[in-house]
């Protein structure tokens, strides 16, 4: 089943750890938002393969709920 | 009477209007809710009193569980709230049941919402507030911003507490939604520090909110400043950079001139240093930067001292019981 990760809140994105290809697992950390400071952690709700990836390191200005990362989850 | 933080959101606090005021000689700033204008019409919606202790919920909200029957009301940004899965208008004071959850989610609106519950949050004060303030680990519940599994002590009621009061449409602010915003400022305490084209330049600039902006500051990216002979060939106690000066006190407000970069120091900010501050962002004027997210676009607009001190009346005319209307239910 295809998952879309999508943005949790407004903000810069502050570092991306996966790129289509990887398989991660459930809880593993996608990619980091940066807001008032602070790290919001993107976290694989599901163990799967990576399909697309929406974000880039240092991109400023997103929207929350925006598309970021698609997932093929484990069968 | 308790509230259960299930989530605690990102940096959810208690804080209450206008804050801690009276110490900022001794380095604490007021606190308070960054957007005091939907602060103060949530608690009107709820029988309060326009400064009763509330939470302020920034960019993700909180999750939270009623232990009584409670009424509530939640105002400026639109984080999407449900009771138990069905919606809740903003705007609007509801009765929540025992047990019910309140469910907040990312700011589709918007960046700061407001929470009031009937009868405030009943926390202990320090220095003559509730205001939580993080850096210092004082006021609000324990001294820093909510976590999970806490139980929030509320208030007692007043009697006139009930579901169905709505804030008028024309006394709400309106979020800007083309990601723009029109600032007031103040020209000083340091203007006379930046020459005539550093004064054009910084009021017809687009100046861009950046990610690292929080409730000490909003720090700016946008052109460059040019100074005055005062900046440029000073004593050198005052520091090697043209916005160094000996240490002073800031205002609340103060755009802060940190080499180059224009930093807004907001309600938890800094109450001195040394540098230079050449406008003063009014509070009357503060919600805006309270509601306005890191890639958007300020441009600012030069007021007067007596014009701001207008905004402040105008704004305190809507905060009030003339702006809450009964609806249908």
């Amino acid at each position: 089943m295809a998952i879309e990760i999508r943005t949790l809140t407004a903000g810069n994105v502050w570092k991306v750890l996966v790129q289509p290809g990887d398989i991660v697992a459930e809880g593993d950390v996608l990619f980091i938002m940066e807001v008032m400071k602070m790290e919001v952690p993107h976290t694989a709700p599901a163990g799967g393969k990576v399909t697309a990836v929406y974000v880039a390191a240092d991109q400023e200005g997103l929207d929350a709920d925006a598309p970021a990362v698609d997932l093929e989850e484990n069968a | 009477m308790t509230l259960e933080i299930i989530k605690p959101g990102l940096e959810t606090s208690v804080q209450d209007w206008p804050g801690r005021y009276g110490f900022w000689n001794q380095g604490f700033p007021p606190s308070g809710p960054m957007d005091s204008w939907s602060f103060r019409l949530a608690n009107l919606l709820v029988g309060n009193v326009v400064g009763a202790p509330a939470l302020e919920c920034q960019y993700i909200g909180p999750t939270l569980r009623f232990g009584a029957e409670t009424v509530f009301a939640v105002t400026g940004a639109d984080m999407l709230p449900t009771l138990d899965g069905a919606p809740v208008p903003l705007w609007q004071s509801v009765t929540a049941q025992p047990g019910q959850v309140l469910a907040m989610s990312f700011a589709k609106l918007g960046a700061r919402a407001y929470l009031a519950l009937a009868g405030g949050i009943d926390v202990e004060p320090w220095l003559g507030s509730r205001a939580t303030f993080h850096k210092a680990g004082i006021g609000g519940v324990g001294g820093h911003a909510l976590k999970p599994g806490q139980q929030v002590p509320l208030g007692v009621p007043a009697a006139t507490a009930k579901a169905g009061l709505i804030v008028e449409e024309a006394a709400r602010p309106v979020i800007s939604t083309d990601r723009r915003w029109e600032i007031e400022v103040v020209a000083g305490p340091n203007d006379d520090w930046i020459d005539g084209e550093g004064h054009a330049r910084f009021l017809s600039a687009d100046w861009k909110l950046s990610g690292k902006s929080d409730r000490t500051g909003f720090r700016l990216d946008g052109p460059d400043w040019t100074f005055t002979e005062k900046a440029l060939h000073k004593a050198p106690e005052h520091g090697s950079l043209p916005s160094n000066i000996i240490d002073q006190g800031y205002p609340l407000g103060a755009i802060n001139l940190a080499g180059q970069t224009p930093i807004i120091l907001v309600n938890d900010g800094p109450s001195m240093g040394g540098f230079i501050n050449p406008y003063t962002v009014p509070q009357a004027a503060f919600w805006k930067l309270g509601q306005s997210k890191p890639g958007e676009t300020y441009r600012f607009k030069a007021v007067s001292v007596a014009e701001s001190q207008a905004m402040a009346r105008s704004l305190a005319a809507l905060c009030t019981d003339a702006s809450i209307l009964s609806s249908i239910v």
